[in-house]
């Protein structure tokens, strides 16, 4: 079990891993932690010709606030993300679900570009990315150019990353103080891949939602951002009819695959069972702010 | 038809002494502990990152060795669990281990150890739910996971 | 010299013995040993489940940097593999094993077909990738299909494997009762999944050969390795120190051990081989998927009337692996009329083998599924129904047991657990939105001994020497056997040194079946006795450092066997317990949680409780496993597990673990063995899936009759 063959490059800066990328074309592959493609490798799922190190690129590194947003740079690892103090302050969802993350030691590399950036349909943080509403900074040969989340998953590692193109950071709106969060992901064991998990931020006015946003994990080939979900929620005090229409709705976006995480029409059901917890436990939240 | 990959220099400071390699860039930090330094505590499970035998600590950090290759850690400090410790001087968790028979065959304890003592330093043995939790990477199939938080809960309260 | 204080250290909780060595990574496993000139082998396996290899095409891997060789059937010495009755005593009892490159034959998916030697591990499996290999495939029997099911074969029936067995008649019995049951059982086949794995170092000294090998009994890898070499055990040296897990993945030597010793033999230079996470599930066995039907009849009373159990169990084609899995029917219980009937189910496949317990586990997994429907069906109590059929002679062959404390282990969980809290009818306790269900079942599994040799040498500085070829893949023979020592020469654990897994050493036998502990202890106690006779001959008092000085000795040596009596012709005998289990269940994501966990467990004497727990708590998380999680995924396109990894092959991690109380009730078995002890590895993993399938009906109300039980049956209930 040894990957092919490869050439090794640790640039400095991102211009020339973006060079270094551009040059290779499709032969290259950016390498952060490498719990993602380090595997792939092995079993010869990936065979890059050349990898490009990111880990000597200090501009990649980094949780920053700018204005109204909060800027994650992409080889934070998640066990940075876990221990900043700066998003359990503003963004507190962001720890939750990175805490739900493979183990420790997988987070004590796993960046969190990586995660976002790889198109694994399994990934946890793209759908908390499309639910924030997050944008995806790339750099390419010819400049750097913003993706929202929402657009960004294609298909099953099919992403709006081009050939020579690195994500470098993703740029996150913050919630206004006070509102409601929920990372709920049903798992066989620790450790792994969602049978099905919902990510739900919103935020009330009085006792009602004033605003939702809601996004799934592993029930189909991409992240699914759940509008009709989310707009439905909207005005409701999340009584139980609006909860079961919103699971419901939810449910009506996904397509999601039979393994051994279940049966297809298993897994369509406890997306619809997470997102109603989710909502719950973020209305919990919100009022208990 | 595959290329000759070529060798490349690694620095590495293990248990604190400096190590000089040149690797197949291919050859994972596991493999250079095992078959090039003949450190054979950091032990092979499964090579995928699933069972964390392999934990060991780098920068202070634990990581699986599996997944990370030598050349990826240039310039790092590893610890495996041969500097944690000898056995007519053991280190507070390998003795807590023995104490509370953490173990049985013995083959995912150095891992179990290693990822103990990051555990404790990340501030995770608050409960017993929570060191479950977050010794969940490391996996015993003799079954030892009662033990295995009753010596971790131990060196905590020792040192809290 | 004084007489030994009785018990000083038997019945202590000493730690390991071994424990520093494994906490510190001194402790040193097969794949670990590195003779000068070390090569490393990467083993190629075939990717279709039947046909022969048309073309292999090895040219570009053998120009590759650090490529020694390439061996296939093409090149491959021709080798004896003597006959049958030269063959191990754990190798089925039937059929052929498979031979190592020597014909174009593929019999599974993943059966090694080539090796490729180099300088570096690295080298070796880059070259393995690059072998092309050209095959005419065959069309492979891929299904587990009990109807293509047949009897096993006179050997195999001969070795305790029938194909049919029982007492009274089935039929009437059932006909007679007032109340029955007639379920059917599914089990998965499930794989060991230890975390070493499995690796052997050959080496070559002109015809001698040494094996740094991951094994349960270093001696049979020389019977074997002799057999297939057609060379004298004499010339072979296996050495296996430490084991890391193996629950019975160890007890065969499997041809990966042959390719090492060819791959040294072509190279010249010492060669391991260690087999990925993902050549083990081809490489090693497993505990065969296994389908069961059981009929209960009962009398009013609850009196069984009937026991009738029936097994189809997968094997492969070239050999014939079968299990015990219908003992349990016949001894567990009292009843005038048992019936059992095993069948085998030939596929494309890899042999399976025994996995703790085996056969045994699986048998009683069924049997207690059953009895605790038939006491829903009774409307008795379950542990009420089990003592009402209280087996109190081994009704299979009418002898009585040399001990039993049975009902002791009943009464002592079931007050522990808090069994008189339960609510009879299902789905009716709950906690906040869980549903919780308590379930119990009986353990039992055979006590056996076998023949043993022992050494041990005392020396002038007052320490001692106990050899023996045993084995310690973690159940701590290292330390137990070191206490019985220490106990029979007066000395302190300290003062001892125990050596075993080394070939060369005094005979001992198979690691495995739960009998090391009371055949080579026997054999121990024995030798410990005859060097203090010849200790106690010697003129002087004192201490043994003195005694051996005074008479201007530097050492003093005596070896004794020990070997089962007529006993075992007048006695049954057996370990014994009782399971209690907690479960939650969460009906809106069907996911399950063992909450808690109780057994009591008669093993006779217990030499270490500390270790003697930490083997049962390890067997209730390997049930657990069982119950909940294992499960090959079998692709019958390709005759493949899928999930052949750690990640997908579901094992419990520490998240998963309850709360554990273990108990051992008073008990000795001094008609066993002169320790008193019966073993009690087996037992432990016995009776903890049915308790567990039986805490979910009475949490769910419904039935699941498979396991693993998986969240999406629990759902919607």
């Amino acid at each position: 079990m040894i990957p092919g063959p490869f050439h090794y490059h640790r640039p400095t800066s991102v211009a020339e891993a973006v060079a270094l990328l551009a040059a290779h074309g499709d032969d290259a592959r950016p390498l952060a932690g490498g719990h993602s493609l380090i595997p792939m490798m092995k079993l010869r799922m990936a065979v890059p010709d050349h990898l490009v190190d990111l880990a000597a690129i200090p501009d990649l590194k980094g949780i920053c606030e700018d204005g109204d947003r909060i800027v994650i740079g992409a080889t934070t690892t998640q066990r940075e993300v876990i221990g900043s103090d700066l998003l359990a302050a503003r963004l507190p969802i962001l720890a939750e679900t990175a805490r739900q993350i493979a183990d420790p030691q997988i987070r004590t590399k796993g960046t969190f570009g990586g995660n976002v950036a790889n198109g694994d349909p399994g990934n946890d943080m793209p759908a908390l990315m499309q639910c924030l509403d997050a944008v995806y900074r790339l750099a390419g040969p010819d400049g750097s150019r913003t993706v929202p989340a929402r657009d960004y998953y294609q298909g099953a590692y099919f992403t709006a990353l081009e050939p020579g193109e690195l994500l470098t950071a993703v740029e996150i709106p913050v919630p206004p103080a006070g509102h409601g969060y929920a990372y709920e992901k049903l798992k066989r064991k620790v450790g792994d891949y969602a049978t099905a998990a919902a990510a739900v931020v919103l935020t009330l006015d009085g006792g009602t939602v004033a605003t939702a946003s809601i996004a799934l994990t592993n029930v189909a080939s991409t992240p699914l951002h759940a509008a009709a979900a989310s707009a439905l929620v909207i005005g409701t005090g999340l009584d139980a009819a609006t909860l079961k229409a919103a699971a419901d709705a939810a449910k009506a976006i996904t397509d999601p695959a039979t393994d051994g995480r279940g049966t297809a029409e298993y897994r369509r059901e406890m997306a619809g069972v997470m997102v109603a917890r989710a909502l719950a436990k973020a209305m919990r939240r919100a009022k208990g702010a | 038809m595959p290329v000759d990959s070529p060798v490349v220099p690694v620095a590495l400071t293990v248990n604190g002494k400096p190590e000089r390699l040149e690797v197949d860039p291919r050859t994972t930090l596991l493999d250079a502990l095992r078959d090039r330094l003949h450190l054979s505590g950091t032990k092979k499970g499964c090579g995928l990152g699933q069972c964390g035998a392999c934990t060991v600590l780098v920068d202070g950090r634990r990581v699986v060795s599996c997944l990370t290759l030598a050349v990826m850690n240039d310039g790092a400090s590893v610890t495996t669990i041969e500097g944690l410790g000898t056995p007519d001087a053991l280190h507070p968790m390998q003795a807590a281990f023995v104490a509370c028979d953490a173990f049985q065959c013995g083959y995912c304890t150095p891992g179990q150890i290693l990822s103990a003592v990051a555990l404790i330093d990340e501030g995770h043995a608050g409960s017993d739910e929570e060191i479950r939790e977050h010794m969940s990477g490391n996996l015993c199939r003799c079954g030892a996971y009662a033990n295995i938080v009753e010596a971790i809960r131990t060196v905590a309260g020792q040192e809290g | 010299m004084n007489a030994p204080a009785l018990s000083a250290v038997i019945g202590q909780p000493v730690s390991r013995v071994d424990g520093p060595a494994k906490v510190t990574g001194t402790a040193r496993y097969a794949a670990e040993f590195v003779p000068d000139g070390l090569a490393y082998a990467s083993v190629v396996s075939a990717t279709i489940p039947r046909g022969r290899i048309r073309a292999l095409d090895t040219s570009a891997a053998e120009g590759m940097p650090g490529v020694l060789a390439v061996v296939s059937h093409r090149n491959a010495p021709k080798l004896p593999y003597l006959e049958r009755d030269q063959r191990p005593p754990v190798d089925p009892k039937s059929g052929d094993q498979l031979r190592m490159f020597q014909d174009d034959k593929v019999l599974f998916n993943g059966q090694p077909v080539a090796v490729v030697i180099a300088d570096s591990q690295q080298e070796a499996d880059a070259a393995a990738r690059c072998i092309g290999i050209a095959y005419d495939e065959t069309e492979p029997t891929t299904t587990f299909d009990p109807g293509r099911g047949r009897p096993p074969s006179e050997e195999t029936a001969k070795g305790g494997r029938p194909g049919a067995a029982g007492r009274g008649d089935g039929a009437a019995g059932l006909a007679e009762a007032a109340t029955t049951v007639d379920v059917t059982y599914v089990q998965a086949r499930e794989h060991h999944n230890a975390i070493e794995p499995h690796a052997t170092i050959a080496q070559w000294d002109g015809d001698s050969l040494t094996l740094y090998d991951k094994s349960q009994w270093v001696q049979n890898v020389v019977v074997e390795i002799a057999h297939v070499f057609g060379i004298e055990a004499g010339k072979i040296r296996v050495i296996s120190p430490f084991v890391g897990g193996a629950f019975g993945s160890a007890l065969r030597t499997w041809p990966h051990v042959t390719i090492a010793a060819i791959a040294a033999k072509m190279t010249g230079r010492p060669v391991r081989v260690e087999l990925s996470r993902r050549q083990l599930y081809h490489s090693v066995g497993f505990r065969p998927h296994t389908l069961q039907r059981v009929r209960l009849g009962a009398a009013p009373d609850g009196r069984l009337t009937a026991i009738l159990q029936d097994a189809a169990a997968q094997v492969a084609t070239y050999e014939e692996y079968a299990e015990t899995t219908l003992q349990p029917a016949e001894t567990t219980y009292s009843c005038p009329n048992v019936a059992t009937a095993y069948r085998l189910v030939e596929m494309d496949t890899n042999s399976p083998c025994p996995m703790r317990g085996p056969g045994i586990v699986t048998g009683l997994y069924a049997l207690e599924a059953a009895m605790d429907e038939l006491a829903v069906a009774l409307n008795v109590d379950p542990v009420a129904l089990r003592l009402k059929n209280h087996a109190d002679i081994n009704e299979k062959t009418g002898l009585p047991w040399s001990s039993k404390a049975l009902k002791a282990c009943y009464e002592t969980a079931a007050e522990r657990f808090g069994w008189a809290d339960r609510i009879a009818a299902p789905r009716s306790m709950r906690i906040g939105t869980d549903l919780v269900g308590y379930g119990m079942a009986t353990a039992i599994y055979h006590a056996d001994r076998a023949p043993a040799e022992a050494e041990v040498i005392l020396f002038a500085n007052g320490t001692a020497v106990v050899r023996t070829a045993a084995s310690d893949m973690g159940p701590g023979t290292y330390t137990s056997i070191t206490q019985i020592a220490a106990d029979e020469l007066g000395l302190p654990v300290e003062a001892i040194r125990f050596e075993l897994g080394d070939s060369t050493l005094p005979m001992a036998p198979v690691h495995g079946g739960s009998i090391t502990l009371v055949s080579v202890g026997s054999a121990v106690a024995e030798a410990c006795a005859a060097v203090r006779q010849k200790l106690e001959a010697l003129t002087g008092e004192g201490s043994i450092a003195e005694r051996l000085r005074a008479n201007g000795l530097d050492r003093l040596a005596a070896s004794a066997k020990a070997s089962p009596g007529e006993e075992t012709k007048r006695y049954a005998s057996s370990a014994f317990g009782a399971v209690f289990v907690e479960v939650r269940v969460d009906e809106g994501l069907g996911t399950l949680r063992v909450k808690r966990m109780t057994g009591a467990y008669d093993v006779g004497r217990v030499i270490n409780p500390k270790i003697a727990r930490s083997q049962c708590i390890g067997g209730m998380m390997g049930g657990l496993g069982m119950a909940l999680m294992e499960a090959a995924e079998w692709d019958p396109r390709f005759g493949k597990v899928m999930n052949a990894n750690l990640a997908e092959y579901l094992v419990p991690v520490c998240a998963d673990t309850p709360a554990l109380d273990v108990t051992f009730v008073p008990s000795e078995d001094t008609v066993l063995n002169p320790l008193g002890a019966k073993g009690l590895a087996e037992i432990a993993i016995c009776g903890v899936a049915p308790a567990i399938a039986n805490a979910v009906f009475h949490a769910t109300g419904r039935r699941q009759r498979h396991i693993p039980i998986r969240p999406e049956d629990l759902i919607g209930t």
